[in-house]
């Protein structure tokens, strides 16, 4: 807690918080209304759904709800200690949830049949996002960093991990199903993810940073170039796909050596040059910004002080650049993990495949298994590069 | 009468767009080069005009409702009786747009089903963010001095809000409304490997059964839909920062 700020402080009055108020109510009831689980007895039928009382009957549910109305009931007068009762509450609810799942899948799931699965319900989704909300609220109330914050949400992350791999109690579970009968074709799946973003990026960081320079350079290129990659940018992404696939067929079939190189009308050829595209419009408009907005004065006190034109752009201009850069690159990968899920619906492969076979085949924890990482990438990718840019700002975190 | 002048672009996108979807039968010729082995050179499962009509509609009832709902949320929690829950909502918008739409559309197909509701309900969810986002900062870009100003003219609340801070406030919350009707175009048509009948239908079946020039025809009616619609959104704005 050393991130304490004066202001936090004098915010923390003990007035009510609503805000925490209203999340614990509706966790409650959300928890009690909603569907808990799932239980089917194989992959192909669709599963029942079981509520909480189903899961544990009555002492167990109100047992479980202990914390949550604990802490609905603190944040009737949040002053900072109640608030930091109210975050360990919350953090030892959702740490308990693959408990309660475990709970579920040893009551519900018949160990007789080697194919019985635990789907995840509705209710356990919304209290989850329910909870994660009230995470990121009493983080804003306390004044904590981001890393704090992060480190608030480390503990349920460790005990789900702890239950799902140290223990078999949650190998009914659905989600783990799928992902053992395909776990090879998971991790090549995250494999192309990752390199078809970060090709991407890479390239579209070389080709936009040249071209913001050339723009730079001649002024009235600047109105054309920048709307044509608004116009680019327009183009919603399956039809980009689609109409890259016919020109790079007919270039592989007239030219063998493209064909040789793997390139065709369908596969990582029209991914990568889409994502490529896409990615332009951020990298050269944060190029441009970071190049164009240093203060003159800065630059004539460094040629004052005798730097050639070489040094002022290696010493002064781009030590300022590089955090406005660096967000337009957080842009960019966040917005291409997004896009590369797309493009598996062009035979691109990386984690869509699995979203879209899972569509096609109403499989959906085969959708989530698809969806959640391509989250979680994001949201991690967002995190990292985020914190890097902070991190490299003059005067910033540093 | 400027102002007028600068519908022609969208209007020529519209005309455009219209075309395409009347006169894809005089195309043929050009499909038949580029597919010369395929039965069917144009999409015929369904007629351009209807799959055009179901994704503007499928975007526009998300795209109102996410105008009301999220517009109406960056009101009310400016508002003196709705603050406290303004970091929240402000920081849900800043993260939830780091979700990427399709595993937003993904994720709604388990709890909705399939069809077009849960393409729907994504992009209505998915197409809140940059509104509320863009809602907050005009709302809190009104400088203290025109709001103090407002009051000292006697000002009831809710003219405050309405004669002054939405104004102010328009043209950001109209970019906002651009970015989430743009990023909804878009996302629809992944919505037709869930099973929502729209543009994205000629796209997918011709990637299934190996046909591009089924493929070209529902790209060249998005990309066109897209472009009607942002050069529509451009004279919008152009036309507020006149104002």
């Amino acid at each position: 807690m050393a991130g304490v700020t004066p202001a936090a402080h004098s915010m923390a009055s003990a007035k009510a918080n609503p805000v925490l108020v209203f999340l614990m109510v509706s966790s409650v009831m959300a928890w009690l209304v909603l569907s808990s689980v799932s239980v089917a007895p194989n992959r192909i039928v669709p599963g029942s759904s079981v509520g909480v009382f189903g899961v544990a009957g009555w002492p167990g549910v109100v047992l479980g709800l202990l914390p949550v109305i604990i802490a609905g009931v603190l944040a009737l007068k949040s002053s900072r200690r109640q608030l930091v009762v109210v975050a360990l509450l919350v953090v030892l609810t959702l740490a308990a949830l693959p408990l309660w799942l475990a709970l579920a899948a040893h009551n519900l799931v018949s160990p007789e049949l080697p194919g019985a699965r635990l789907g995840i319900g509705a209710g356990i989704w919304v209290v989850l996002f329910l909870l994660l909300l009230s995470v990121i609220e009493v983080r804003t109330r306390l004044g904590l960093s981001r890393w704090q914050g992060g480190l608030l949400l480390l503990i349920p992350m460790m005990s789900f991990s702890a239950v799902l791999i140290a223990t078999p109690w949650l190998d009914s579970l659905a989600l783990r199903r799928e992902f053992v009968t395909r776990s090879d074709a998971f991790y090549t799946a995250i494999g192309e993810h990752l390199l078809l973003v970060s090709a991407s990026v890479g390239c579209g960081l070389v080709i936009g940073v040249t071209l913001a320079l050339i723009m730079r350079h001649w002024p009235r290129l600047r109105g054309p170039g920048f709307a044509l990659l608004n116009f680019l940018q327009t183009i919603p992404s399956l039809a980009l796909f689609g109409l890259l696939i016919a020109p790079l067929a007919w270039l592989a079939a007239n030219h063998p050596w493209l064909a040789s190189l793997g390139i065709s009308g369908i596969g990582w050829a029209p991914a990568l040059l889409a994502l490529i595209g896409y990615s332009l419009l951020p990298l050269v408009r944060n190029t441009f910004v970071a190049l164009d907005d240093v203060d003159p004065g800065v630059i004539d006190a460094a040629r004052g002080m005798g730097m050639t034109s070489g040094q002022v752009f290696r010493q002064v201009r781009l030590p300022l650049a590089l955090p406005v850069l660096l967000e337009g690159i957080r842009i960019t990968t966040v917005q291409a993990i997004g896009l590369a899920a797309v493009a598996a619906l062009i035979g691109a492969g990386g984690l869509g495949r699995f979203i879209f076979q899972g569509l096609g085949q109403a499989a959906m924890d085969l959708v989530l298994l698809g969806a959640l990482p391509i989250l979680i990438m994001a949201l991690l990718a967002d995190a990292l590069l985020g914190a890097l840019g902070e991190w490299l700002q003059p005067g910033g975190a540093a | 009468m400027s102002r007028l002048r600068g519908l022609t672009v969208p209007l020529v996108w519209l005309g455009l767009l219209l075309a395409a979807c009347v006169g894809m039968d005089q195309l043929e010729p050009v499909f038949r080069w580029l597919e010369p082995s395929s039965r069917s050179v144009i999409y015929a499962r369904a007629d351009f005009l209807s799959l055009l009509g179901k994704h503007v509609l499928v975007v526009s009832v998300a795209g109102a409702l996410s105008i009301i709902i999220g517009v109406g949320a960056s009101i009310a929690v400016t508002r003196q009786w709705g603050r406290d829950f303004l970091p929240l909502v402000a920081q849900v918008a800043a993260i939830g747009q780091t979700f990427p739409p399709v595993a937003v559309l993904a994720l709604a197909v388990p709890v909705l089903g399939f069809g077009t509701l849960p393409v729907i309900v994504a992009l209505l969810l998915y197409g809140l963010l940059p509104i509320v986002r863009n809602t907050l900062a005009g709302l809190q870009g009104v400088s203290a001095d025109v709001r103090e100003a407002a009051r000292g003219m006697g000002m009831r609340p809710h003219q405050r809000l309405w004669r002054v801070e939405m104004p102010l406030a328009a043209s950001v919350i109209v970019a906002g409304i651009r970015t989430s009707v743009t990023i909804s175009i878009a996302t629809a048509a992944i919505g037709a490997t869930m099973g929502a009948s729209n543009l994205g239908d000629p796209i997918i079946s011709g990637i299934v059964n190996g046909n591009t020039a089924h493929v070209l025809q529902g790209a060249l009616l998005i990309a066109l839909l897209a472009l009607c619609v942002d050069s529509l959104f451009a004279w919008l704005q152009s036309g507020r920062s006149g104002l």
